[in-house]
């Protein structure tokens, strides 16, 4: 058996690019799920701690968590090897006039810090939703965090560095694998900024909760009981 | 013809060699004429300092009509100046105003050592091309045209990346000094081309490896080198070495060796320069 190409997709520049293209596509895949099952939030307490129910009694769901810290991990890894030789490269070029050409973008200017920011937010999101006390149910627990400004605020912040960090990293990625066409071109770079709308979402559903839109419904359904009993 | 004339500050980055501190010095460049090209400008204050017995402004520059990618360094921020897609030869002095302050510096980057002034060693970029930018044909007279047939598009794409000057803009812009519009053009050209398909998966490890040992970075996408290319090459070619790499890497068996004149010890870039 050879394994060379394995060592040497690590030891080039390109090989750990591609890496970290093909882990960071199949996180954004992984985010996707976890956004459909957030969107139950909306149906109900019944609908979303039957789907927490489903996935805590599927057995594959360890082994998907364990794959996910690995793809974190590849992630990570390769983006920390890559970033420290791109700023060591970066203190060689300092010129005393320096401008953009029109290439860089916002989130493509950015990715360092919206992946720091993300970073952080994952392991609080983590700590505090993955490994948090359960018993009062798990739509409760979503629910009661997000009724906090504190809560809400760091949940816009890491949605909003999510959304920007894919605006650069979803065609990024599929560059580096080599997706680049002059016909689908336009259309990757749409597809990418509709994966970063996605990923708003997030921060639209903590909002959802923290203005109290869910309790209107209640509200209303309560004034209706009143005004039948009267 | 008079009244069109008009002066410039130029600030210029003086640097002695590559070991040197560099700095700024400024030059008032008076009687500028509109249709003089930014060297010819250099060129007509270079005559005035050298009578009156001061050091010129070293510059790189061969054919002035943007086809060598000899001259090359960065105008307000911008490699090859302000005029989208050209060389800084081709940069005309109509582009500028009286008492405009026109500051020029070298392409900085790692790989890019200093050697006087506004000249940096580019042969980083030689020694890419060394390592794999090559076809091999027969010796002896020259083969009949269209022995291989190649289809319009097919030529017209590979023409495109053909294009290529090795000025080395491309590394100047980008934010990570890295090579890679350059190395890919370098690749696509051949690796689209049925010349090129004998050494396809050995040329783009080969030459990526090369890359990689001069200290050129890795590429974050951000497509400035696109938009400072004077020949338009489109990030396109990046695409196509990702591509040749990936295949390369995972479908070849051979496994490729670097000829032998491209050991480490003769990779990198001599320290006496």
């Amino acid at each position: 058996m050879n394994y060379l190409f394995l060592f040497r997709m690590i030891k080039t520049s390109v090989g750990r690019k591609q890496l970290m293209a093909v882990t960071g596509l199949l996180i954004a895949s992984f985010l996707f799920i976890h956004l459909a099952g957030n969107l139950l939030l909306f149906k109900g307490e019944d609908w979303y701690n039957g789907w927490s129910e489903l996935l805590i009694a599927n057995p594959a769901t360890i082994y998907i968590e364990i794959g996910l810290l690995f793809l974190f991990i590849i992630h990570i890894t390769m983006a920390v090897w890559v970033r420290t030789e791109d700023l060591i490269n970066a203190s060689y070029r300092k010129y005393d006039m320096s401008r953009w050409h029109g290439g860089r973008t916002i989130g493509s200017a950015t990715m360092l810090y919206t992946a720091i920011i993300i970073l952080v937010y994952l392991v609080f999101h983590i700590i505090h939703f993955r490994f948090a006390d359960k018993s009062i149910g798990v739509y409760q627990m979503v629910v009661s965090a997000f009724r906090s400004p504190l809560f809400v605020s760091i949940y816009i912040i890491g949605s909003v560095a999510l959304a920007l960090h894919l605006s650069h990293g979803f065609q990024s990625a599929l560059e580096t694998l080599g997706i680049n066409h002059i016909k689908y071109n336009v259309y990757i770079k749409i597809a990418g900024y509709l994966v970063a709308v996605c990923m708003v979402f997030f921060a639209v559903i903590s909002l959802y909760f923290y203005f109290g839109l869910d309790l209107r419904e209640i509200a209303d359904a309560s004034n209706i009981v009143e005004m039948t009993i009267e | 013809m008079e009244k069109n004339k008009f002066s410039i500050t130029l600030r210029v980055w003086k640097q002695k060699d590559a070991s040197s501190k560099g700095y700024f010095e400024s030059y008032k460049v008076e009687g500028i004429i509109p249709d003089m090209s930014f060297l010819e400008m250099i060129d007509v204050l270079n005559e005035k300092l050298i009578k009156q017995g001061k050091e010129p402004i070293f510059f790189e520059s061969d054919c002035r009509e943007g086809i060598c990618g000899c001259c090359g360094f960065v105008v307000d921020g911008n490699p090859h100046g302000p005029d989208e897609h050209s060389t800084v030869c081709q940069l005309h002095m109509r582009r500028f105003k009286e008492g405009d302050v026109v500051t020029i510096e070298p392409f900085r980057a790692k790989s890019f050592p200093i050697i006087k002034d506004l000249i940096v060693d580019r042969s980083a970029l030689d020694k890419i091309i060394a390592a794999g930018g090559y076809i091999s044909v027969n010796v002896g007279s020259a083969p009949d045209a269209n022995t291989i047939p190649v289809d319009k598009n097919t030529a017209e794409k590979a023409m495109d990346y053909a294009t290529c000057i090795g000025c080395g803009a491309c590394v100047a812009s980008c934010p990570n000094s890295a090579a890679m519009l350059f190395t890919g053009a370098k690749i696509a050209h051949l690796a689209y081309l049925p010349q090129g398909k004998p050494e396809r998966t050995k040329r783009v490890l080969n030459m990526i490896k090369v890359m990689d040992s001069l200290g050129f970075g890795n590429c974050t996408n951000e497509y400035e080198c696109e938009a400072v290319c004077p020949k338009e090459i489109k990030v396109g070619a990046i695409a196509k070495m990702n591509r040749e790499f990936l295949f390369a890497n995972f479908l070849s068996e051979e496994e490729p060796q670097l000829p032998p004149v491209f050991h480490k010890s003769t990779v990198d870039v001599p320290e006496d320069e």
